[in-house]
């Protein structure tokens, strides 16, 4: 209030030097006072910001999720795609476990028509080194002949023979010659739009 | 059979595929597959004794002189020709006369004197081949060598012994020779190496760290084929012996497989298989001096691959896909394409595996590798095309043995063996069956015995 009150002082004084100066100054706007309208307005429109606020956190939420999830569907299908398939020995021939991959590697082919695949066949190192070589082509022109059997366009994958020379494992055991014997699946094109399709 | 003929122009009759068993000496009986009689089949060969009069030097050649005895030795042994006699010591048989009585009284048939003579900027080595039962020199040679620290030093060295054995036997020696094969490191890379006949001299060849296979020999013994997956695709490259002045043949892009390279006899053509190719699949030949000429032989949705020529290059041996899985045979067909047959005893539904064929420089044999038995160990195997029955001959009984290719003498056979110890570079006698280990302990691979080496 003593502030207050000296203000007013001076206000005063200030009018009455300015008096002397010239023309008088406009008055004042009346000081605001307790107005229940206003005031309900003032609180709507906190609310309606703070609605739209979470209502954008929301939506951002939302989105976000939508995001994971969709870049989760793309890891799946990614994952789906890459699994690799395996073969009996000696064998180029699909199996059935390594038909209900490749099924599930086409359903996410067909809905991502850019996606383009290097098909890598492997063998075990048991029998000749060369042989082995054509026994890992013919394994990856298996799969390729499986998958463009529904209909995909067969320069959408390429394939390429490692024979008996990049193991996955090491060992001489039927489990360790059972991994090495093997179809590979490397995404050269179109990873950025992969569709898990549906 | 009819290719036999066509090859070896003897009639033989078209009979079955079926492989007779010839009952020769020291035959061990195996599990068979229907149709193959396979067994352990060598002649009791008679080898003559031969003993080395200790060389002497002269002119400076005295330090020289025990090097090159000590390499001639080895190589003698190795040819597999003689019962090398284990050296004498100088004071017993003297050194200058040779007193044939004294020779002969110690079993010798042969007898090798060598002298070094310093000779400018090397030595002369100056040999003599003694007749001992006739007591008498029945060939004489003088042969240059470089210095002792020469790289071509050993190699001239080991020309001078498959002399010898041309003297003594009139049939071509393999000493001077090198075997290229793969080695695997630690990271399960393999790299191209180079090893002499004596195994000396390991050299390292390529150093892609990464996947390459079938090393494949040039005529003049001075490059090499070879499948490298360095771009991440396998392709053919030819380099020189130390790796260097690469490049690509055929130089192709695409989709497509390049594999197993071979040179024709005439030194300019390569044969090579290329499979899952957008075109064709199978065997092409190119013309890698004028670098062009890309052509189709064989092959098919079957696949064709490991090609090997005939010594004349009329001839070629394959390995084919074209039964099937799990029935890989061995066929031939002529060296420019057209029908073939097979050379491998295959029948309908009795299996049987069989690759990696090689033709002897000789011609008349073919050297493949097959698993044998159900128990699934692979042997070396060798096919006689003179054979109206098709003698199967099984040269390994031990372990797992893979990619015979035959030395210059057309009388051995190097292979990989795989053995409880580990895998190694083993060499096989065809006539006697006597093995010796070349280069033991390592993960080695499809070994390719290069032609004689001529001087440089």
């Amino acid at each position: 209030m003593i502030v207050r009150r000296f203000v007013v002082a001076v206000f005063a004084a200030t009018l009455l030097v300015g008096a002397c100066g010239g023309d008088p100054p406009p008055p004042p706007p009346p000081p605001a006072g307790p107005d229940m309208d206003s005031l309900r307005a003032y609180n709507d429109s906190v609310a309606r910001a703070e609605a739209a606020r979470r209502a954008d956190a929301e939506r951002l939420a939302a989105e976000r999720a939508a995001e994971a999830e969709r870049q989760r569907l793309m890891r799946e299908a990614r994952t789906t795609l890459e699994e690799m398939v395996f073969f009996d020995y000696d064998m180029s021939e699909i199996r059935e476990d390594a038909a209900a991959r490749l099924r599930a590697k086409v359903a996410i082919l067909r809905a991502s028509p850019t996606v383009q695949i290097r098909v890598e066949g492997h063998a075990d190192d048991r029998g000749s080194t060369e042989y082995n070589l054509a026994l890992g082509n013919r394994r990856a022109e298996a799969i390729r002949q499986f998958i463009t059997g529904f209909g995909l366009a067969e320069n959408r994958f390429e394939i390429v023979s490692f024979g008996e020379g990049r193991p996955l494992q090491q060992g001489s055991t039927e489990a360790d010659w059972a991994r090495n014997r093997r179809g590979q699946f490397v995404i050269t094109a179109g990873a950025n739009a992969i569709n898990p399709g549906n | 059979m009819r290719v036999g003929r066509c090859v070896r122009g003897i009639a033989c009759a078209g009979v079955g595929l079926a492989v007779g068993l010839l009952p020769l000496g020291g035959v061990s009986a195996q599990e068979a597959l229907p149709g193959v009689s396979l067994g352990l089949q060598y002649a009791d060969a008679y080898l003559p004794a031969l003993a080395l009069k200790p060389f002497t030097g002269s002119f400076g050649g005295a330090g020289v002189a025990p090097q090159v005895e000590a390499i001639v030795g080895r190589d003698l042994r190795n040819s597999d020709r003689f019962e090398v006699m284990d050296s004498l010591p100088v004071g017993l048989v003297g050194d200058d006369v040779v007193d044939y009585s004294l020779w002969d009284r110690l079993g010798a048939v042969w007898l090798v004197s060598g002298q070094v003579e310093g000779a400018g900027e090397g030595f002369v080595l100056i040999l003599e081949l003694h007749d001992v039962v006739y007591g008498e020199v029945r060939e004489r040679g003088r042969f240059r060598l470089p210095q002792p620290s020469d790289e071509d030093f050993r190699m001239s060295v080991h020309r001078t012994s498959d002399e010898i054995v041309r003297w003594a036997t009139g049939d071509p020696g393999m000493a001077a020779s090198r075997i290229a094969f793969t080695m695997t490191d630690n990271e399960g890379n393999k790299d191209v190496y180079v090893i002499d006949s004596d195994g000396e001299n390991l050299d390292r060849v390529t150093r892609y760290n990464n996947l390459v296979e079938s090393p494949a020999w040039s005529m003049d013994g001075e490059r090499l084929a070879l499948t490298s997956w360095k771009t991440g695709v396998p392709r053919i490259y030819e380099v020189d012996r130390f790796g260097g002045n690469e490049k690509m043949v055929p130089p192709v892009r695409g989709a497509g497989d390049y594999i197993t390279p071979t040179y024709h006899p005439d030194g300019k053509t390569l044969a090579f298989s290329v499979l899952g190719s957008d075109s064709r699949s199978g065997i092409f030949t190119y013309d890698v001096e004028q670098g062009c000429c890309l052509s189709y032989l064989s092959g098919g949705p079957w696949y064709d691959i490991s090609p090997t020529y005939s010594p004349d290059g009329r001839w070629m041996a394959f390995n084919t896909l074209r039964f099937g899985d799990q029935v890989p045979q061995v066929m031939l067909m002529p060296g420019e394409g057209g029908s073939a047959e097979t050379l491998s005893p295959y029948e309908y539904g009795n299996g049987g595996y069989y690759t990696s064929p090689d033709w002897s420089p000789n011609g008349d044999l073919v050297a493949f590798h097959g698993r044998i038995d159900f128990r699934g160990r692979y042997h070396i195997l060798v096919a006689n095309l003179e054979d109206n029955g098709r003698v199967l001959r099984q040269l390994t009984s031990e372990g797992n043995n893979e990619d015979p290719s035959w030395a210059p003498d057309g009388r051995h056979l190097v292979f990989v063996g795989e053995r409880s110890w580990g895998f190694g570079l083993m060499i096989v006698d065809v006539t006697n069956g006597r093995v010796r280990s070349l280069l033991g302990g390592r993960r080695v691979g499809v070994p390719d015995w290069s032609p004689a080496l001529a001087p440089r």
